[in-house]
């Protein structure tokens, strides 16, 4: 009973409780961090075991090294490359056809998705095709476009073109669709036309399934230049890839397989910051 | 012969479905004076939102005469706003600009539109909030937004589809409340549709308690609990009465 008493008297009770609120929070933090931590760790762990049975696959013979080169090599190997007079050049060649290919294939996809979102005319005329042409995979187009844009640079453009477009035509007309009837409601209450419920409502609507489509889009650019410069190219990454490997120097086309990924994901990382600022809201 | 600020007649709305003709509004005839609160009440199939949406100008009815201030009215029009069961606010707008977009639409003055805006905001109790976002206010707080955008470009009559219809009981009370005194300040007119009968009741002037199948006008309840109202209006009797009439024309006594 005393002892009730003497809790109660000498020591204020919101300092008290305050005090076990810090101390519960500060626990969960660290509770938080540790897991944090070990998920890090697993996530390193899994990739140094892989690396190890790379190393121990291809180092102690059970693998040869003309199908699989061990680390190290491919290490070095990426030291030479990225020396070479040869690579630079190259480099440039297929950045320039990946981001032309990117941003044509997204403007394209943009301007036809937004025109068959606005306009039942242009919907009825062209959506059909747009559909029907979706069917064949865009990759068979590729000798094809080799025929009639040359081996330049025009024919990878080409390619990369055909094969962002329709998923952001997709993704900007499936955006521009998909508003709350309510919103459309409120739009046309206040007398809003069409450019205006575009400008207000649909396009900020559409742009978190915009930017899918433009992240979506960006790896499929990469894919399409790659892949032109494979099947007919005098010059770039692709070319350097098929020619390599022709040569059997699997440590050079490792390397460059890696540099590729990189700069992919590198590209793609960007394009997610950038799209966490544009749609902010999704957040909150 | 009537001379309301709004007068239907003989309106009629038939929707063609695959299984035939559907009579969502049949035959409906009213006047509402300017100031009134009118609740249209019914079970869902009534033709409330239908007629709603009929005199925001946003559906075209298929016959009948609809007459605002003294002229033929099927299109929207600047000096109606609507308000909708969910708040329908823009989440990359900040709470202000939500509020200014009536005005920005409209193309009013910028000015007297800021000016306005913020009274709206501080009116609704929603004052130093004006730069959030609304993802980062609860469902009570986002229907005061709509609210007060509802008023941003002042117009004269307020058409409200089951605003409070989402919110828990607690919630829809403080905004009932509020709205009768929002609505005391301004003398808007106001057409509430709502299912709860309770609400229209301690809302309105006058109720148009609609029955479903075809949709009609059942009948008109005038609601004679004295002005300002507040929660005491609740404890009167004719409170109960009028619940328990509007329930017996809705045949939901037996």
């Amino acid at each position: 009973m005393s002892l009730v008493h003497a809790n109660a008297d000498d020591m204020p009770a919101p300092t008290g409780h305050e005090s076990m609120i810090d101390r519960f929070i500060a626990g969960e933090r660290r509770k938080q961090r540790r897991k944090h931590l070990l998920h890090r760790l697993l996530a390193a762990g899994f990739g140094l075991f892989v690396l190890l049975v790379w190393h121990v696959a291809t180092t102690y013979g059970f693998v040869h090294a003309l199908i699989i080169p061990t680390p190290l090599a491919t290490f070095e190997a990426t030291g030479r490359v990225m020396s070479a007079e040869y690579f630079w050049p190259n480099v440039w060649v297929t950045l320039q056809e990946i981001l032309w290919g990117f941003a044509i294939g997204l403007a394209s996809g943009v301007i036809l998705g937004v025109g068959v979102a606005m306009f039942d005319t242009v919907r009825a005329t062209i959506y059909p095709y747009l559909v029907a042409l979706q069917a064949p995979p865009k990759i068979v187009l590729a000798p094809i476009f080799i025929t009639w844009f040359g081996f330049d640079q025009a024919s990878k453009i080409a390619i990369a073109v055909v094969m962002c477009f329709f998923p952001m035509f997709l993704n900007t007309l499936t955006g521009l669709s998909s508003v709350d009837p309510n919103a459309i409601k409120l739009m046309r209450s206040l007398t809003a036309g069409r450019w205006k419920t575009f400008r207000y409502l649909l396009l900020p609507n559409a742009l978190p399934i915009m930017m899918a489509g433009v992240k979506l889009c960006w790896t499929l650019a990469v894919l399409g230049v790659i892949v032109g410069e494979f099947v007919g190219a005098s010059a770039g990454i692709g070319y350097l890839i098929y020619a390599m490997n022709f040569q059997l120097d699997i440590a050079g086309v490792f390397s460059l397989i890696i540099l590729l990924s990189l700069f992919t994901l590198v590209v793609y990382q960007l394009i997610e910051a950038l799209e966490s600022r544009i749609i902010f809201w999704k957040q909150l | 012969m009537n001379t309301g600020l709004i007068d239907g007649r003989h309106i009629t709305k038939v929707y063609a479905t695959a299984t035939g003709p559907l009579v969502a509004l049949d035959d409906v005839s009213f006047s509402i004076r300017e100031g009134e609160f009118i609740s249209l009440v019914g079970p869902s199939g009534c033709g409330k939102s239908t007629l709603l949406s009929i005199l925001g100008g946003l559906e075209e009815k298929s016959d009948g005469t609809l007459v605002l201030a003294g002229k033929h009215h099927d299109a929207p029009r600047p000096d109606l706003g609507m308000m909708f069961q969910t708040s329908v606010l823009f989440p990359w707008r900040t709470i202000r600009e939500n509020v200014r977009l009536p005005g920005i639409i409209l193309g009013l003055d910028k000015k007297q539109q800021a000016e306005r805006c913020e009274e709206l905001i501080d009116m609704v109790g929603l004052k130093g909030f004006g730069d959030r976002y609304p993802g980062e206010l609860s469902g009570g707080m986002r229907q005061r937004v709509a609210l007060a955008r509802l008023l941003a470009h002042d117009p004269r009559v307020l058409l409200m589809d089951e605003p409070f219809g989402a919110l828990d009981e607690f919630t829809r009370e403080t905004m009932n409340v509020e709205l009768l005194r929002i609505w005391e300040k301004t003398g808007k007119t106001v057409v509430f549709v709502t299912h709860n009968i309770g609400e229209a009741v301690f809302l309105s002037d006058r109720i148009f308690v609609m029955t479903p199948r075809p949709g009609r006008l059942e009948g008109i309840v005038e609601v004679d609990l004295p002005r300002p109202r507040t929660m005491e209006a609740m404890r009167d009797p004719r409170f109960a009465d009028h619940v328990f009439n509007i329930r017996r024309m809705l045949g939901v006594d037996h």
